[in-house]
């Protein structure tokens, strides 16, 4: 125990003396973090736009009021003014609202009854993705409401084209909508895009952190101390002990200090302390569990180099630094299994207030991840570092 | 080879420090160790002398415990010696041939982090780490990074850590390789004390002036075999060693060959206009005895010159090539 000690404590402090580590562990993700967001500022800004919906609801009207309610709560920025239906009409022909809902008396007792029931909906100006998010929930409602219930646009007033009517009409009762319908427990899951991306870009980094525990093995080669190491009287599984413990050590300190300054920077809160501490840890054990493949394999500091290259593309595109990606199927379960991805999605969760508890099937996607990872590791014939 | 150490390999009645049992290791299709045998008592130097590439660091990786045998054994100290095992290599200290330091860390840094590995710690360790930096001439330049030392300081570091812990058996790999004359006798002087304080030494090299300085026994290794093994003595006599004196001279030197040739330890005479070539039992004491006896015979002396067969001859004779190429 003390010798590992020893040899963890000199791994560490000769990392930090070679400054490539806090270079790369923290400047250069800080610096892409802020690239990014100056690039992408815009185009996050947009979505981020908030719907303003008016609604004109029965007085009393449980299911009416309850419709209201959920509008709020489907994860969009969603202002909702309930007013009379003239003015309903008004605020979406003068532009403050981009979206304006009638719901018709006697809408509980119709729904109830399973008879058709009209709402009638109108976008006005500007009217953009948020809305016929809105107008997507709306139908889901109904649909979940039991009523083959069928929404009308009447635009018309609008000077809305008929065959744009008529396909919004279709679009709101047919729930055929192009766009997704996002159901409010995922939305909740989901980090704003600033989140996503400071901690999309901690998890590409982090893939880079702990690779300087290996490039250290392989340094030990090169300098001709791993002779010497092995000549110790200690038990030479320590030596690659101390280097994963130091990749480990850095990528849990790098990923906490990019997560804070990120969030601090960009304003995004990640959620309490503990589960996204816990978050943390798995994602440093996935990744470093796979340097233990790289020591198998890579003969050189450069092979190392570029295996670990390519895996921390590859796990970060998949997993999401960059932008969100998804798939079905087999491709989205191999997506899904990504510990990038899970690191992302666990602090979605974390930041949307979720707890440990919460957090569970991350967690076990990045130990699974781990568990995966070393079990290659030890079939993995040995022709690198130890070898 | 001193008298005394003769004695000490014949008398030793302790455990020899090193037992080197028909040790065998091939890299693909090179055998680059072919079954090599020695022991080394305590206190003894012993030196390994070959080539390049004649097997001398393969055999060192394998007693140090760096490298798996492929067959045979290596006992340190009575324990069984592997890459896994530990307890042996608590007794030895190892100085590679390449440098094994860390460019990042300084002298004291590296002696105190491999001092602790060793099992060092404390005063003991602070002393030992004091010690050794005095004795490398590094107290100075304890504090910088030692990637600022010049290639003496390091090659002085490097072999300063294998002697930290103050092992049983300390094993230089080649110590001297591009080292400047005068750090290269400072590191000669060094072994030599520490073998006079009682550490056995295992020193493989290729320069044959080293092995005979510095070794009681030698072993003679070319292409992975130990071609013969013994004193300097013993080695020279296996060679039918025998010394050379050449006169040069005016005079009757027919005559004075047959004088030459009654005296005792002179084996063989040749004269050729002005110029004498005796072959002789040890020349230094005989050759007052054939002065004295060539001027008595009236030559006119202008030059005595002696040559004696080295480890370089041995080596020739042994495998039909020079040491150094
Ligand atoms: N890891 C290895 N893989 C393949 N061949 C090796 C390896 N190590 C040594 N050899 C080969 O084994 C032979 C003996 O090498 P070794 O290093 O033991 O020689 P040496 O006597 O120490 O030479 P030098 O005086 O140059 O240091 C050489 O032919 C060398 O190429
Ligand atoms: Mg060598």
């Amino acid at each position: 125990m003390g010798q590992l000690i020893t040899l963890l404590r000199t791994d560490l402090v000769q990392r930090l003396r070679d400054k490539s580590v806090i270079i790369f562990a923290v400047i250069v993700p800080m610096a892409l973090m802020g690239a990014m967001n100056l690039v992408m500022g815009d185009a996050m800004d947009m979505e981020l736009e908030t719907a303003t919906v008016a609604v004109s609801a029965p007085e009393g009207d449980q299911l009416a009021a309850a419709l209201v309610q959920s509008l709020p709560e489907i994860g969009l920025d969603v202002e909702v003014t309930e007013t009379g239906a003239k003015d309903v009409q008004a605020r979406a022909e003068s532009g403050d609202a981009r979206l304006a809902l009638v719901i018709p008396d006697g809408f509980s007792a119709a729904l109830m009854a399973g008879e058709p029931v009209e709402v009638t909906a109108i976008r006005g100006d500007g009217a953009g993705l948020e809305s016929s998010v809105v107008l997507a929930v709306v139908q889901g409602f109904l649909d979940r409401a039991g009523a083959s219930a069928v929404a009308t646009a009447a635009g018309a007033a609008l000077g809305l084209p008929p065959a744009q009517l008529g396909g919004l009409a279709q679009q709101v009762a047919t729930g055929d909508s192009a766009i997704t319908l996002v159901s409010g427990e995922t939305s909740d899951e989901q980090l704003d895009p600033k989140g996503a991306l400071v901690a999309g870009q901690a998890g590409l980094f982090l893939m880079f952190t702990v690779s300087f525990g290996v490039l250290g093995l392989l340094a030990e080669r090169e300098l001709g101390t791993l002779s010497r190491l092995r000549s110790m009287p200690m038990n030479p599984v320590l030596v690659v002990l101390s280097k994963v413990l130091s990749s480990f050590v850095l990528g849990v300190v790098a990923t906490s200090i990019l997560l804070t300054a990120g969030g601090l920077l960009f304003g995004v809160d990640f959620g309490s302390p503990v589960p996204v501490a816990a978050l943390i840890v798995c994602a440093v054990i996935a990744t470093t569990s796979l340097t233990f493949i790289v020591i198998k394999l890579a003969k050189t500091s450069e092979q190392a180099s570029i295996i670990q290259t390519i895996l921390a593309m590859v796990l970060g595109i998949a997993g999401g630094a960059f932008f969100p990606m998804s798939g079905g199927g087999l491709l989205g379960t191999i997506l899904d299994l990504n510990p990038v991805a899970a690191m992302i999605r666990g602090l979605g969760i974390t930041s949307g207030g979720g707890g440990l508890g919460d957090i569970v099937t991350p967690v076990l996607i990045m130990l699974g991840f781990a568990a995966v990872a070393l079990l290659i590791a030890r079939v993995v014939p040995d022709r690198g570092a130890m070898a | 080879m001193t008298q005394t150490a003769e004695q000490q390999k014949h008398t030793s009645t302790g455990q020899d420090v090193l037992v080197v049992d028909g040790l065998v290791r091939r890299f693909g299709d090179l055998t680059a160790v072919a079954d090599v045998s020695f022991r080394i008592a305590p206190g003894e130097t012993y030196g390994l002398l070959g080539p390049n590439g004649a097997g001398k660091t393969t055999t060192i990786s394998m007693i140090a415990g760096l490298l798996e045998a492929d067959e045979g054994s290596v006992t340190v100290v009575g324990q069984p010696m592997g890459p896994t095992k530990v307890a042996p290599k608590r007794h030895l200290g190892l100085v590679p041939q390449d440098l094994a330091i860390y460019p990042d860390l300084s002298a004291r840094e590296n002696l105190t982090f491999f001092g602790r590995l060793q099992g060092l710690s404390g005063g003991g360790l602070r002393a030992r780490v004091a010690e050794v930096l005095e004795l490398t001439g590094l107290t100075d330049r304890a504090k910088g990074p030692t990637k600022e030392f010049s290639g003496g300081m390091k090659r002085r570091l490097n072999i300063g850590i294998g002697l930290l812990h103050q092992p049983t058996l300390l094993i230089l790999d080649e110590p001297t390789v591009g080292v400047d004359p005068q750090s290269r006798n400072a590191i000669l002087e060094s072994v030599e004390n520490l073998s006079g304080e009682g550490m056995a030494v295992l020193y493989t090299t290729h320069y044959m002036e080293e092995a005979e300085r510095l070794c009681d026994r030698i072993g003679i290794i070319d292409s992975g075999t130990l071609q013969a093994e013994g004193t300097r003595d013993e080695l020279i006599r296996l060679i039918g060693g025998v010394d050379n004196i050449q006169l040069t001279a005016a005079g009757d030197t027919e005559a004075a060959a047959e004088a030459l040739r009654a005296l005792p330890p002179v084996a063989r005479v040749d004269a050729d206009r002005g110029r004498l070539q005796l072959t002789v039992h040890d020349a230094p004491t005989a050759v007052a005895q054939i002065v004295t006896t060539a001027t008595a015979s009236g030559l006119q002396l202008s030059d005595v010159q002696i040559s004696r067969p080295n480890l370089e001859s041995v080596f020739l004779h042994l495998t039909g090539k020079a040491l150094r190429d």
